[in-house]
């Protein structure tokens, strides 16, 4: 299941939003986040891709941000 | 997921029935007119609402100028690398609290109340016809009979053997097609400021957008009712609509458009000895402004 998300989001960014301008105010990008997100976290992750999806609005400046990764991660199917 | 779109149900359907009562004596109640005009009339009041965002994007768009030396140096400094480019840009941009990207929002703000038309429409469309929100049962099927080009609106593509239905379907996927084409191109090729991205990354991107966009559109379209498509394409006219206004009057400093307006602006000034007040922005004496801009056209060819 992590990997098909994973697919999609890599999918989305190589064949969808290449082919748009930029638009996201974060680096690295919200589906990039996701990805990285979703491997890292499992479930946890894609509540917190929805939860950069939703900072990145039109009131925020954006900027860096990374996922913060624990350098232990817990069993997580 | 019905129950959190419910009030939404009722927004869009209200809209759309008070639209259609002010323009059923022009056109009739039944007509399909009035029921594609309501559709319309929905797609430009969201879109009337986004524009206070969209005027918010271009602000910080042009607060860029400003910060164009700190983009040339970062630009020169990770030449080689794009990643590392971007990161810093992004940080630039934060720290001068100001971000000249969209975002997702206005594309996601939208997702609900497209989906919350599906629901209605598809209600329409059924056989006896489902009311949702605020229509009334003879709305519902007074709905129902109204036709787009002869397609009725609460048909889909797969739903139907009528073959006007689907030559409907089809035109109007062409369209949102080149709509989306044309919008993202003239972007890339006018409305952004020069990255060192090559010609053939360019050509790439245009040929995903001259095939796959269809497909994708075509895959989701034929099983939207005709309604859903007239507001998709409507909306993708309105963007494309008001990006050209932009690119034209407003351009993003450093983008291929804003040179060519400053261009047009220098030429003006030369030739017109009182140039109109109010067209440029900062600079105060044409001449230094002719001789900034040489330099910097060159070295981006």
């Amino acid at each position: 299941m992590k990997k098909f998300i994973v697919a999609v989001i890599h999918f989305y960014q190589k064949w969808i939003s290449s082919s748009f301008a930029p638009r996201c105010k974060y680096y690295p990008s919200c589906s990039s986040y996701a990805a990285t997100a979703i491997e890292n976290y499992g479930f946890k992750g894609v509540a917190m891709s929805a939860w950069r999806l939703m900072r990145c609005n039109p009131w925020s400046h954006g900027g860096v941000d990374y996922v913060v990764i624990k350098e232990k991660v817990g069993t997580i199917s | 997921m019905s129950n959190i779109l419910k009030p939404l149900y009722f927004a869009v359907s209200w809209v759309i029935i008070t639209i259609h009562n002010l323009l059923s004596p022009i056109f009739g109640a039944n007509s399909g007119v009035s029921w594609s005009l309501s559709i319309v009339g929905l797609v430009i009041i969201i879109r009337v609402l986004l524009i206070p965002l969209f005027v918010k994007q271009i602000k910080s768009q042009r607060a860029l100028t400003a910060l164009q030396p700190h983009m040339k140096e970062i630009q020169k400094k990770y030449k080689d690398d794009r990643q590392k480019q971007s990161e810093e840009m992004m940080k630039l941009y934060k720290e001068h609290k100001t971000n000249p990207l969209a975002s997702c929002f206005p594309i996601l703000a939208q997702a609900p109340i497209f989906f919350s038309l599906f629901t209605v429409l598809n209600g329409i469309g059924k056989n006896p016809p489902v009311r949702h929100g605020v229509l009334t049962q003879a709305d519902v099927v007074s709905a129902a009979q109204a036709k787009f080009f002869g397609a009725p609106i609460s048909d889909t593509f797969l739903g139907t053997n009528v073959t006007t239905v689907k030559i409907v379907t089809v035109l109007l996927i062409a369209f949102m097609s080149a709509t989306t084409f044309t919008t993202q191109r003239q972007l890339m090729l006018k409305g952004m400021p020069k990255m060192d991205s090559s010609n053939n990354m360019m050509l790439q991107q245009q040929k995903i957008m001259l095939y796959l966009f269809p497909l994708i559109f075509a895959i989701s379209g034929v099983n939207f009712p005709i309604g859903v498509l007239i507001y998709w394409s409507t909306t993708n006219l309105w963007t494309w609509g008001q990006q050209f206004y932009v690119i034209k009057r407003n351009p993003t400093p450093g983008s291929p458009a804003y040179e060519e307006l400053q261009r047009k602006r220098a030429h003006k000034e030369g030739t017109i000895e009182n140039p109109e007040s109010g067209s440029t922005e900062t600079i105060e004496n044409p001449d230094v402004k002719g001789q900034r801009k040489q330099p910097k056209k060159k070295k981006k060819k």
